[in-house]
């Protein structure tokens, strides 16, 4: 029996990356990656030398490998996997007794 | 050629430089009716060795502070840029200055040298054609700081002038 990976549609990252590139280098080599249809970057924290930022990934089949890779290339460190939604199409998270 | 702020400092750097030694070369050499060959000769061998130093000097120097830069990068992110993308625009931007810095030290002394070149040369032609030269190198310093033009070419010119008379001064005490 041939078991299929589950297709990964929208992964949302926690980065750490360097000044130079800036996100919007990042963006675009993020927007390239093989079956990604739309990334979005946003910047939350900034220092002297690094700036934080919250990437989510949007597409029909995404490498996390590939992903990882682009950021590493530009300097960038993963500091965690957010969110991910992963299958044949994307699940919403429920709100719970938890969260209200 | 699209340059940046940080490739100017190395364009008026070398080309200030090879600009008034080259001139300075010239000043000294030429002593009464000497030949076209010895200043040209002497005013070139100086113009080589120094845009060689100049961007070696640069090298050296941008070499250590880039990657300075770098290391304090990597202590933030806690791991290393070794043969990322980052450390690909380090070590271009070091041969760029590099080559500023001795390709614009050399085009620079070639303004004194070139009315030798070009026909029977005079320290006075080399003079006028290095002062000129200063006041478009002072024209792009303030295109490139924002600031006044004129006074940026005033000091630009004032310095050359005060390099010419200090060699003419050491050239009378012979």
């Amino acid at each position: 029996m041939i078991r299929n990976m589950s297709q990964i549609k929208r992964l949302v990252l926690d980065v750490l990356k360097p000044h130079e590139p800036t996100i919007i280098q990042l963006a675009n080599d993020l927007g390239d990656v093989d079956n990604v249809d739309g990334v979005n970057l946003s910047l939350y924290e900034v220092d002297q030398q690094t700036e934080n930022v919250k990437i989510t990934i949007e597409g029909s089949d995404i490498s996390y490998d590939m992903v990882e890779r682009v950021i590493e290339n530009l300097g960038g460190v993963v500091h965690s996997v957010d969110e991910i939604a992963a299958g044949k199409k994307i699940v919403e998270e429920e709100e719970t007794l938890h969260d209200r | 050629m699209n340059f940046n702020i940080e490739e100017g400092r190395y364009i008026i750097l070398g080309s200030v430089d090879g600009l008034l030694a080259t001139l300075g070369i010239i000043i000294g050499v030429s002593i009464g009716n000497v030949k076209n060959s010895i200043v040209v000769g002497a005013a070139l061998g100086g113009a080589i060795a120094l845009a060689m130093t100049n961007s070696l000097g640069a090298y050296l120097a941008e070499s250590a502070v880039e990657y300075g830069k770098l290391t304090a990068t990597e202590k933030s992110l806690l791991r290393k840029l070794e043969n990322t993308y980052v450390e690909s625009l380090t070590r271009k931007k070091i041969m760029r200055d590099s080559a500023a810095h001795g390709v614009s030290s050399f085009i620079g002394s070639l303004v004194p040298i070139s009315p030798y070149l070009l026909s029977t040369g005079s320290p006075i032609m080399s003079i006028v054609l290095s002062l000129v030269a200063l006041a478009l190198l002072g024209f792009y310093s303030g295109f490139i700081s924002k600031r006044n033009y004129i006074v940026s070419i005033i000091k630009m010119v004032g310095l050359g002038m005060i390099v010419v008379i200090m060699v003419n001064v050491l050239k009378l005490g012979r």
